[in-house]
Formats: C-alpha cells, structure tokens, sequence
C-alpha cells in the first residue's frame, strides 16, 4: 500500500497547487471582465455627439464633411465629435472656393489654405487647430533656452473674449503681462513687424510703379498665409503681382534669431521662437520649408524663423491652464528692441488695414511730407464689404489706385480681373479671412456662424486704438525699426533685408486640377 | 431585383463622412488604436467601413493620392452565408447580407470564408459576435441609402438596382477614357451587390483581383446535395456488407466443424 | 498492483509521468476557465487575421483525424468480421471515444458564444458544410459513448448489457457512416477557401483527401497507441496483426499518393511543390515523411519489427497531424499576409487535453476489459 500513500501525497500536492492557481486566474479574470481590463478612474467618458441624433432615425439635413489631411500642420478634426451637419463643407466652398473648386479626381494632396475658418464654424469643435501648446510649456520649462514670443496685432481685440469679456475688448496690455507671467523671456509685438513690412513693401510697391523693378502691377499683399497658397495653388500665374515680402511673424522671425540674437549675445539656436497668432495659416506658414532664413544666416539652416505658432484659442488654454486670470492682470509693456509699434501697424489686423497703413508711409516716403489728415481715417477702405477700393492723389505720383479684398470668395472676381488685365489697380489687399486677421481662424470661436457683429466690435476695437490710444500712426515714426535699419538691415529693400525679409513663392496647381469657370 | 452601390473611386477626396456617418448609424464606438480613415485604417470589430488611402501612380506615372472605401462587399452569393451553420447571416430580399448575433456560435468559419476577409470579431469582449456592414439593412428595405452613402458631399455613390447599376457603370467607362476597363464586383465571387468603377488599376488600390469568377457557395453546393445519398447509400453498404461477412463467417466455421467431425 | 483482476476496486496507479500529465491538465483547466470568463483575445493569439489557429487545426481537426482509428478498425472488425483484428478493436474505439470528447471540448474552447453553442441544433444552416460536421460529430460522439457502454455495462449497471450487446451492430454500422461523412466534410470546409488556401493544398477534392488519411491513419495510431499501451501494461498485440493492419493503410496511402498527384497535375500546380518556396517545402515534408517512407516501411521488411511499426504509425500520424495544420496555418499565410505563433496558452491547453486524454485512456483500460477481453463476447 506503498502506492496508496504516495497518491494521497501526490493529491494533496496537485490539489493545494491547483486551488493556488485557480485563485489567482479567477482573480485577474473577474479583475479583468468586471473593469473591462481598464484601469482608467471612473468618469470623463461622456462627451456624446449622439446628443444630436435620435437613434434609429437617420437625420435627414447631414451633409458630410470636408476633407482634411492627418497631417495638415494647422487643422485637425475629432471624428467623435463631428455630426456631419456640413457646415465647413459651407464656409470651405462658399466662403473660401476652396472646396469643390479642383476636378475630381484629386492629385497628390488634399487641398487646403489652412485658413481655419471650419474651426469657426463646427458646431461640436470636432475641427480645432493643431494643439501645439506642449512644445511651448517644454520649451518654457527648459532654463537652457531663451523663448522670445510676439503677438499679432489681432489677438488682443480677440483674447479678452476667452476671458468672458465682451468682443473687441482691448487686452493688450493684459496679454504682455500674461505672457510674461508664464516665463517668456522677451515679449514682442508683431506690430513692430507690420511697421517694418510697410517699409519692405511700400519700398517694392514703388519700384514696381517706377519701373526700378521689373515686376508687374498690381502688387498684392503677402500676409496672410492662407491667401498666398490660395493664390498658389488657383492662380499661380499671378505669383508675380505678390510683394516677395515675408509676413510680419516671419519677419519677426528671421529678426529674432539675427538681430535680437545678436544684440543680446545669445547663440540663435538657443533661442526658441514663438508667435501668438489670430490664425491657423500661420502654423503652415511658420512650417513652410523655406522660412529659415535666419538659420540659414547663422549657417544652421534646420533652425526655424519661428518655432511654434500658438492661436490666440491655444494662448487663452495656456494661460487658464497655469491658473492665471488675464482680467486682473495689470497692463504691461512690451520689451524693447522690437516691441515698440505704431497703430499703422496694429490696423494690419483689420481688413483694409495693410493698405491704410501703407498709404500713409508711402505717401511720406514719395513726398517726404506728412500725409493729410483724410489719408489716416481712409474710411473708403474700411468695414465688412468684400471688395473695397479707393483712389490717393500722392502729389509727384500721381492717382495711385488700391483695392481691398478679404474673404476669398470676394478674391475669384478681381483675381479674374487681373488675370484678364482689367484691374486698374496699383496695389490690391487681400485677406484670407472674412474681416481680416480679427476674425481669423484662431480667434475665439463665437456664435456659429461667426457674426459680422462680432468682426465689427473688434474691428471697431482696433480702430479706436489707432485713433485714441496709440501714440504714433505711422510705421516710418517707429523708432525702433529705424534703429534696426541703421545698426543692421541698412536699408529697405537691401541685401540682407532681401535675405531676411524677402521670400519667394511655389506653384502648387500641379497638386490639384483647377476647375475651370468655377 | 437585389439593390446595389455603385461607388466610383476617382471621385473620392477622402473626406471620411461615409465612416462617421456608419458608426453615427450603427452606434458603433471609435476605435482607439484603429483609425477609418487614412494609411492606418482597418476593418475591425468597431469599424464596419473604412477609407484607405493609397498613394499610386496614376495613367501618366504622376504620384496620386487616391481614396478607396471598404466595406462588405454583400455577395449575390455570399461565402458567409454559406458558411455559416446557424443562419447567423442571411441575405436579403433587398440585397444586404446581414447577421443576427442571437443566432451566432461564434466558431468564425465565415471569417475564414470571406473572401474579402470582411468579418470581424470582437476580440477584446468575453462573449465576441462577429461583426460587419449590414448595408444599412433596415434601411435599404424602405428604399433609403445605406447611412454611409446618404451623406457622402464628393457624390461617389449612387444607389440603386444593382444591375442598373451595373449598366450605368458600363456606360460611365466606356464613355470616360480615364476609367480602368474593369468594374470591379461585376463577376468576382460571382458577383456583388456593391460595384466599384476607378481609373487607377484595382491591384494596386488594393482590392483582391485574382479572386474567382465562380459563387463560392456553388463549390460546397454539390458535395452538401450529395451527403444525404453517400451516406445513406454507404449505410446500405455496411448492412449488407454486414450480413454477408457474418454468414460467411458462419459458414466456414460450419465447414471447418464438419471437417473435424 | 492495480488491475481488473481485482474486479470491483477502483483503481488508478499514480506514476510521474501521470503527475506530470495531472499538472498539465490542473493547467490547462486554469487556462480554461480563464477563457470562458474573460474570452479567446485574452488568452490565445487569434485575430481578426487568423481566425482559426492551434486549437482548430489541432485539436480538432487533427484530433478528429487521429480518433479515425475507430472507425476503420469498426469497419474492418466488425462489418467485414476481420476476426484477426479483434485484439485492437477496444483500444481502438476507446482511443477514437476519448479523441471525440476531446475534439467536442476543442471546439466548445473555441468558439465565441459558448453558450450558444447548441444554436445550430435548432437554426439549421443546412447549406453549411460545418452543419454536417458539426451533426455528425455530435451523433458520432453520441455513438461512441453508446458503443463505450457496452464495454462499461460489463461493469456497471450490468443488468443493461444484453440490450447494448444487441443494439450494437446497428451502433457499429451507424458509427462508421457518420466518420465517413465528417471526415470528408472537414475537408470540404475549405472548398469555400480557393483564393485563400495554398493551391498545393486547396483541391476541389480534398475532402477525399481528408477522409483518406483519416482512414490510413487509423493504423497507425493503433500501432503508436498499442506500443506505449504495450510498454505501460505490458501487453503486446501480436506484430503479424499489427504488420496486416499497417498493410491495408499501405494501399491506403498509395492510392491517396496517385490521386493527389493526379489531382495536383491536373491542376496544373505540381511545379509549384518544387518551387523552394515555404509553402512547397512544408508540402515536401508532409509528403516524404508522412506518406512516402511510410509506404516504403509498410512494404518492407522493416514493418516487421516493433520499432519499424512504431516508426511506421509515429511519421504517419505526424504526417497527418502536418497535413492538417498545413491546411489551417502554412497554406493559409500568403493570402493572410501576417503571421501566426499560437500563445502559450493556446498551446498550454491542447497540450492539456491531450493529457486529460491520457489519464482517462489510462484509468479506463485499467478499469474495465479494454486490453485483454473475451473474443467471443464480441462475435455476435
């Protein structure tokens, strides 16, 4: 019975193991079925776009979708989110003519101008801009590198919004002081930039009438990047007329990494760059491969002018998310060096004010005279109405013809015009979006569709401050762009203003068949 | 009549709609780890339709992008339905090929059948159902386009008879030199109820071309209607077999008992 | 010692293999379990890619395939009344009744809604081949367990024994029709895979193949089975019955071997067997060692050995155990495009049923008159 003892050993062994084992599969399985193998903490599960349908029953009004590239630098979309009700399929192809306006089938890219102005008109903000605020809370975190911000003339009607302030609040001091409050090392204004570009372009402007450069007339704006790849891509063959003047983010940039670099002694590749912008263009822009000027000036060319783009929605996250309440901030001033602006260069943020601005500093430049007191409230030029134009008699010049364009349904026809040759203008505004950068497609999403009431309330806003509470409106008073000409950029138009400043276009209308009479 | 989707590929911009409207539809959730639309996208237990997008040449050798959605194809003759043992798929009246889970065992043998490998399972629950497009089903009965077709903005679908369908395509490539000269689902598998037209060859869209033009279900058909005789022929067979070999059994050892008597 | 000779005692000899086996079961239940709770992407590597992986291909379509000893042995036993054969035939079917369960168990481990599984008893999905198999199998089953009776009335609740006694030719005839049918038809699911399954292996008739190879396999499980039985009880079936029966799986084989390379011709893929490529190799292999040396040792004086007849039935019977796995995993890798290494768990449970089938070999056959039994009981 030897075995007899044995077997019993044997079962007691298998028996204790087997129940040891049984208790821990059992375990980790009920753990596992009842949690649904998640160790998430209950809630924040909620977020239901069904909140829009009934069940069962298929909503009749859907419309689809536009399409939007995963790898498209400004946009993105939340598939959860989007309820198919079509609305940027409407701003897109009404508004922009960029949807529906190339042939099927595509070519190699999905067309986009990076306007963001969808992001404006999603209902469930299933499109947003590309959330870029980790890059900069990194780079904020790192004390080994010095990160210089500026701000577009736009984003301090529109902040204020974010804030529960009403539209067209005026928060520039408010928005210095925040951005200094989150550790930027240096706040500049994108003003001093727009200033600067009325001496590059004004300059271009009048060698083209003169003849001194061989390009044609009319010459159109280049700041807004959503206008110039719309123009790349629909009507490539006018790239001549663009001024070859980079915006003023990129501008700001490649001075940066340069001229700032340089008058403070620090490496450029120590300097992390970033912009505070009222658009998601600018993302595309500020990634557009040829924006290196300064990197390649400093013999690094994988430096980039401007490192990240943040709209003013992504600053308005950043400072709540630090806890900062920009309503009880104190103002504050910019930095010296490039932060000093006149409202020349703020009115750039409203439509019809690149050419106001620049009709007051040529009219100086050409006459060596203070403009007359009309030519500094240009009304002609301002508002909503898609396509404006008026007409200045600069003595020695002559009737200098302009027009004004934003939105880019209201671009197709003059555009078409001056393809034709019948546009007798001499420098022509364009503005991606409707109203200008205050209504861009980073500014505070507000009713759905954004309102002209709104537009206006912050149009409003910039013009008061040009009218009341800025010192100077003219970009040839700024003092600190003069300063930049004399220690450095010598003069308007020079070499290394045309390093820095300048740029040059692509024709991208081998990425798409553009559809004829459209 | 069975209804059918005509889906024309050179008119896709990739938008994604027809995938959100589907999960919209179905109630089905997102996927996390698996997009429906892009590079990465992929049938799977939640995603019943999906947008591929292919980067190819197109006929003059210049880089295009194109789009391709997948979904079930819904066979006039359908392997699934075939394989299944349950009747946890059917094909309609109307055309779609459906699938109740009540009735599902979930052995996946219409998994391993589709020729498309369009069956999914949802691997990650204790008790999976096998999932996939039902076209819609309740829908396409009243006469209304499946979810994902009613809300494409680029027009690539049109819904309808399958074999108007069928001549509309024909007409559309023989009319348009730009369309390959194939439509594909005419004759694959015998046959689907959704037919793709597209100018970029279907290959290299990544569609399965060397399938057979034969119903899949009419290779097992004749091997099912002959179980019943083989067996009951086979059965006749041992009987008798039976009886013969036990006599003669009998009868040797009779003889040998004889011998030794 | 424990034997039926001490007639009413239970007994089961604990020796450490059986330990060994007793804790790849314990194992193999855990993993079970853990399955049915938490279901088969927990556990296995399957995926939407590879729906069917080791536990169909080798529980239960290699497991069907092996247990087709019983019926062939039935056949040639019982309605041909090969008296000769008669000291096989027990082992033979209680091997086949334990693979069947196992196969049964194989399959209830697999599929999805386990619950469910009962659904095609009632929804009849007539046009499936898998309703055949999955009819037949359950009948089969049901009439191996019946025939199993017989053996077990002999000691328990022997006032049913004349009843099964008599009921069992009919039991016999229907065991073997059923086999027949669900061999084939384990075949015959793949005809729906033309462009899926590797043309070296898709057939339009492969369901003849399959039921072929369940037929000469038969042999030569027996002759594995009643070696390791021979070694653990000492009880060896004579090498002439043994050498017969290898014999017929023989002619089996070669008549199998003719019709596949008909069948491949015909088709016009036999080149693509000497191609070099992954698949060609594996069917090579399979080839050579599963059939072709097989034949050369049935038909030579090798087969008259122990060690030949083991040789004989160990590469016959992992020729087919390769066929079927080339079937559902080697053939199947080029249309699926992504590759399949079974889990550990996968692998942990069939390996565990197979030990669970072991032990209950082992208890049975020391338990009732598996072995040595009386001729004549069985001549009616």
């Amino acid at each position: 019975m030897q075995n007899q003892a044995d077997k019993e050993k044997e079962r007691q062994v298998t028996r204790r193991g087997f129940l040891k084992m049984m208790g821990g599969i059992g375990l980790t399985g009920i753990t596992a079925t009842i949690a649904g193998c998640s160790t998430d903490p209950a809630g924040g599960k909620g977020w239901m776009p069904q909140q829009y349908q009934v069940a069962s029953s298929f909503p009749v009004q859907v419309k689809g979708r536009i399409p939007i590239d995963p790898t498209n630098p400004s946009i993105t979309r939340d598939d959860k989110k989007c309820v198919l009700c079509g609305q940027c399929v409407e701003v897109c192809q009404r508004v922009q003519t960029v949807y529906g306006y190339y042939e099927l089938p595509i070519k190699d890219d999905i067309t986009c101008v990076n306007c963001g102005q969808c992001t404006l008109w999603c209902p469930t903000a299933a499109i947003t801009e590309r959330d870029d605020i980790d890059k900069v809370v990194q780079a904020l975190e790192d004390k080994s590198i010095h990160v210089v911000v500026q701000t577009a003339p736009a984003t301090r009607v529109g902040l204020g919004e974010e804030f529960g302030m009403a539209p067209g609040s005026f928060v520039e001091g408010k928005q210095v002081a925040a951005l200094k409050k989150l550790g930027f090392d240096a706040v500049f204004d994108t003003n001093f930039s727009a200033d600067l570009t009325i001496f590059e372009e004004g300059t271009e402007l009048i060698k083209r009438v003169t003849g001194a450069l061989d390009e044609p007339l009319p010459q159109f704006t280049s700041c807004s990047p959503g206008w110039v790849k719309f123009c790349e891509y629909y009507y490539p063959d006018l790239l001549h007329h663009m001024s070859t003047c980079k915006s003023p983010q990129q501008m700001l940039g490649a001075l940066v990494k340069t001229y700032y670099a340089k008058e403070k002694g620090i490496s450029p590749d120590k300097i992390f760059s970033v912009s505070i912008m009222p658009c998601t263009a600018k993302k595309f822009e500020a990634a557009r491969p040829e924006m290196n000027s300064a990197g390649k000036h400093a013999g690094k060319p994988e430096l980039r002018d401007v490192d990240v783009v943040l709209t003013t929605r992504e600053l308005a996250r950043l400072i709540k998310s630090k806890g900062i309440d920009l309503t009880s901030l104190k103002d504050e001033k910019y930095d010296t060096l490039m932060g000093e602006s006149t409202s020349a260069g703020l009115i750039f943020g409203a439509t019809g004010g690149v050419m106001e601005a620049a009709i007051r500093s040529a009219y100086f430049l050409i006459t060596k005279q203070e403009p007359p007191e009309a030519l500094l409230n240009l009304t002609p030029i301002r508002g909503l109405q898609g396509c404006k134009e008026a007409t200045v008699n600069i003595p020695g010049v002559g009737d200098v013809k302009v027009a004004v364009v934003h939105g880019l349904s209201n671009a197709r026809p003059i555009l078409e015009a001056v393809r034709k040759g019948d546009a007798p203008y001499h420098f022509i505004e364009f503005m991606c979006c409707p109203g200008g950068c205050i209504s861009g497609g980073g500014q505070p999403r507000t009713s759905l569709p954004p309102s002209d009431e709104v537009r206006q309330a912050r149009i409003n806003s910039i013009y008061n401050a040009d009218a009341h509470i800025y010192a100077k409106r003219k970009s040839h008073e700024n003092k600190e762009v003069l300063a930049l000409y004399e220690k450095f950029l010598e003069s308007p138009n020079s070499h290394i203003a045309h390093e820095l400043l300048h740029t040059h276009y692509e024709d991208r209308s081998k990425h798409l068949t553009v559809k004829k009479n459209a | 009549m069975s209804k059918g989707v005509l889906v024309d590929l050179t008119k896709c911009v990739g938008c994604g709609s027809c995938t959100v409207a589907c999960k919209l539809y179905n109630g089905n959730a997102w996927d996390e780890t698996t997009p429906t639309l892009g590079d990465k996208a992929k049938l799977t237990g939640k995603n019943w339709t999906v947008v591929h997008h292919k980067e190819v040449k197109d006929s003059n050798g210049q880089p295009v992008w194109r789009f391709v959605k997948q979904q079930c194809l819904h066979c006039k003759e359908p392997a699934c339905v075939s394989a299944c043992f349950a009747k946890a798929f059917q094909k309609t009246e109307a055309g779609p090929v459906i699938y109740y889970p009540h009735l599902c065992v979930g052995c996946r043998y219409c998994m391993v059948a589709c020729p498309f490998n369009v069956p999914k399972y949802e691997w990650e629950k204790a008790f999976p159902l096998v999932t996939k497009c039902m076209m819609c089903s309740d829908k396409v009965e009243k006469g209304e386009a499946p979810a994902c077709v009613s809300v494409c903005p680029a027009d690539v679908f049109k819904f309808g008879e399958r074999e108007e369908l069928l001549k509309e395509a024909k007409a559309i490539i023989a009319k348009d030199a730009k369309y390959v000269k194939h439509i594909y689902g005419e004759e694959e598998v015998g046959g689907t109820d959704w037919i793709y037209i597209s100018d970029v060859p279907f290959d290299q869209l990544g569609f399965k071309t060397n399938v057979t033009k034969r119903s899949l279900p009419s290779y097992t058909a004749s091997f099912m209607h002959a179980t019943p005789f083989v067996g009951i022929t086979w059965g006749v067979i041992l009987t008798g077999l039976y009886h013969y070999t036990k006599r003669r059994n009998q009868v040797s050892k009779e003889n040998n008992k004889n011998i030794k008597a | 010692m424990a034997s039926h000779a001490q007639a009413q005692k239970w007994s089961f000899r604990i020796t450490p293999i059986r330990v060994l086996l007793l804790l790849l079961s314990a194992v193999a239940i855990g993993a079970i379990i853990f399955r049915l709770v938490t279901g088969l992407g927990t556990v296995t590597n399957l995926s939407d890619e590879w729906p069917w992986g080791l536990w169909i291909g080798f529980d239960v379509l290699c497991g069907v395939a092996l247990a087709g000893g019983g019926y062939g042995t039935a056949l040639i036993v019982h309605v041909l009344h090969k008296d000769y054969f008669h000291p096989i035939a027990r082992s033979a079917m209680l091997t086949s009744l334990l693979g069947y369960l196992l196969v049964m168990a194989g399959l209830f481990l697999d599929i999805g809604q386990w619950f469910n599984f009962w659904r095609p008893f009632v929804s009849w999905g007539h046009h499936s081949v898998l309703f055949e198999v999955f009819w037949c199998v359950s009948c089969y089953t049901t009439v191996q367990v019946l025939e199993f009776g017989e053996i077990a009335t002999e000691r328990v609740g022997k006032q049913f024994h004349s009843i099964f006694k008599k009921a069992l030719p009919v039991l016999m005839i229907v065991g073997i029709i059923f086999p027949t049918l669900h061999q084939s038809s384990l075949g015959a699911l793949y005809l729906l895979m033309v462009d899926k399954l590797y043309p070296l292996w898709w057939s339009p008739i492969i369901f003849l193949f399959f039921l072929m190879s369940s037929f000469f396999v038969g042999p030569a499980m027996i002759c594995v089975e009643t070696t390791l039985a021979g070694k653990a009880y000492d009880h060896w079936i004579p090498i002439p019955i043994l050498r017969k029966l290898v014999r017929i799986s023989g002619y089996a084989m070669i008549l199998y071997l003719i019709i596949k390379i008909v069948d491949l011709t015909n088709r016009g893929v036999l080149g693509l067997a000497f191609s070099g490529t992954f698949e060609a190799n594996w069917f090579l292999i399979e080839m050579i060692f599963g059939i072709i040396i097989p034949i050369v040792i049935a038909f030579t004086g090798f087969s008259n050995s122990r060690s030949g007849l083991f040789t004989f039935g160990l590469l016959v019977s992992c020729g087919v155990v390769l066929n079927r796995m080339n079937v559902v995993v080697t053939g199947m890798i080029r249309s699926t495009g992504v590759s399949y290494v079974p889990s550990l768990w996968e692998f942990v449970v069939s390996a565990g049923l197979v030990a669970m089938g072991v032990l209950a070999y082992c208890f049975i056959v020391e338990n009732f008159k598996i072995l040595e039994h009386d001729n004549h009981s069985h001549a009616a």
